[in-house]
């Protein structure tokens, strides 16, 4: 008897990832066709380009800076370089919940948890900004080379090169590791010392 | 600076947002994803595990038969993705006799099972059924990533049932520099993790994955999707190798305490300290022919902890295959389609 090939339907894809990342992509044009519009008005007006860029970037940085601050300002746009912290929030759904009535030494080890996250946005927010003033470097590069983004596409590809980079660095050093092993260890500890296991 | 005006830009998005809700539709209607096209039997069942041999593709496959062990992490179904892209089938149409071990879904009855069980039982069992079956004294044994690091150990403790050994993009050297999951691993707590939930859920091991590259994983790769939703055979190539990195098994317990502790964080497989229940595994035993494969751009295994094999086994026919290529693209991509199968399959059929 032949065994069967491995089938699913569609219905097994989560659609969701896909429309949360198009969401997130619309939110980044719009952040950038707003960037545009104030950079073209200011060319008017200002001779000198490169200060007019400098001037408006930094504008662009401050949106996503706010939304690194306060993810609820723009979630959509947040959820640009917190795409991380999201994939692991996820996975710990998947865990059995965490007790509710914790014992003292839980709830402490909670507010343990709660901190190794925020160590760990913040790690990623450090990254994202890194990214912006590599994404900036980037941009005076290729336009000096006349090969500057010709799409909005483009830039976006751009803009993950660079978070691509400047996260590379981060994953790599020995804060991360100890950030997210504590990521880790903490949620272990809000958990009954016996297990949850069968 | 920008080569594109703002109303470019709200172009773009009307496009990108227009192409987004035709698509929605093609996903609704793609129907079934299949994974896994070549015919195939199984011949031996233990537990969760089911050896299957592959229907052969000649007249007259070799007497030798080879055994593939994969990881017990992910699927092996990405060995045998679909019909352009299958590893197995080029190893097939290269006149070779294909067994390949499912591991299954570990569940809470798994719990306890260790590494012993894995090498000892699970691969003794398979290779022993192998060599009665095909009336081989021994058989080709080919180890898939961490499936490779089991593999050494089993060719280790039994030289004698394993003609020829290849290994392909296996850690043997687990503190390289540039080796990310160790890196990841090594301030987890272990014993913590497995005391607390029994076995690894595959979503903590599938979120270290994606981790490695989240801006192109779990960002830009959806994004990018929207380009295609309307070709349907390239839809249902995404939806496949979606599916694989998705199907993450839980691990056992017990068996990945001693694959974390031991192998990752303290690097014993190259020190011969590796304890399979009683026995040492010293891979200087590892006396048969070797042809150990690397993917040079591999992120997960990276090259130089897969060539250590080199300097610390045993054999004196030695010899490697440097694929260009990452860990995902030696499986996939039309070069390892070209170059992996018949690289594996003529060295075999020289010895």
């Amino acid at each position: 008897m032949a065994d069967q090939t491995i089938k699913s339907d569609a219905g097994m894809f989560d659609v969701e990832l896909l429309l949360k990342q198009a969401r997130t992509y619309l939110a980044f044009g719009e952040q950038t066709r707003q960037f545009a519009e104030r950079f073209q008005e200011s060319l008017r007006s200002e001779a000198d380009w490169v200060k007019a860029l400098r001037q408006h970037f930094d504008l662009f940085r401050e949106a996503m800076a706010q939304s690194a601050a306060d993810p609820n300002v723009n979630p959509e746009l947040a959820r640009l370089w917190t795409l991380n912290l999201d994939t692991w929030q996820q996975a710990v759904t998947s865990l059995p919940p965490v007790p509710f009535a914790l014992p003292d030494q839980q709830g402490a080890a909670w507010g343990d948890y709660q901190r190794a996250q925020a160590d760990y946005l913040e790690l990623l927010r450090q990254a994202a900004l890194a990214a912006l003033d590599l994404m900036e470097q980037r941009l005076h590069e290729q336009t000096d080379d006349a090969q500057p983004p010709g799409s909005l596409r483009g830039l976006y590809n751009l803009w993950v090169d660079c978070n691509e980079e400047t996260y590379g660095r981060m994953l790599r050093s020995p804060e991360y590791s100890l950030v997210s092993g504590r990521l880790f260890n903490t949620l272990f500890a809000c958990y009954p010392k016996d297990g949850i296991h069968p | 600076m920008i080569q594109f005006s703002p109303e470019q830009i709200t172009e773009e998005l009307q496009e990108f947002a227009a192409r987004l809700a035709q698509g929605a539709k093609m996903l609704g209607e793609v129907g079934e994803i299949e994974a896994g096209v070549s015919p195939r039997d199984p011949v031996y069942q233990e537990d969760k595990l089911t050896l299957y041999r592959y229907r052969p593709r000649v007249a007259q496959p070799h007497p030798v038969p080879l055994l593939i062990v994969y990881a017990l992490v992910n699927r092996p179904y990405m060995m045998d993705l679909q019909e352009d892209r299958s590893l197995i089938r080029g190893l097939l149409d290269a006149g070779l006799d294909v067994y390949l071990i499912d591991w299954g879904y570990a569940d809470a009855e798994d719990r306890w099972l260790t590494l012993g069980d894995y090498v000892h039982r699970y691969i003794g069992h398979c290779v022993d059924v192998l060599r009665e079956r095909c009336a081989q004294d021994t058989i080709n044994l080919l180890g898939v990533c961490q499936g490779g690091a089991l593999s050494l150990c089993f060719a280790a403790l039994y030289p004698a049932k394993i003609r020829n050994l290849i290994t392909m993009v296996t850690p043997v050297d687990f503190h390289t520099p540039d080796n990310l999951l160790t890196h990841l691993i090594r301030h987890v707590e272990v014993d913590a993790l497995v005391d607390t939930f029994g076995n690894l859920p595959g979503q903590m091991l599938n979120f270290t994955f994606l981790s490695l590259s989240p801006f192109r994983l779990t960002g830009q790769k959806y994004v990018d999707v929207v380009d295609i939703l309307d070709d349907v055979q390239a839809l249902k190539n995404f939806l496949r190798m979606e599916k694989w990195i998705f199907d993450s098994p839980d691990q056992a317990g017990e068996a990945f305490r001693q694959f974390a502790k031991e192998f990752f964080q303290q690097n014993k497989l190259v020190r011969g300290e590796v304890m399979i229940g009683e026995q040492r595994v010293e891979l200087r035993n590892i006396t048969m022919p070797v042809l150990n494969v690397y993917a040079t751009q591999d992120h997960l295994v990276p090259p130089a902890a897969s060539k250590a094999l080199a300097e610390h086994c045993g054999s004196r026919d030695y010899s490697e295959f440097s694929f260009k290529g990452g860990h995902i693209g030696i499986y996939v991509s039309s070069r390892a389609q070209r170059e992996v199968p018949p690289t594996i399959a003529s060295w075999l059929l020289e010895r």
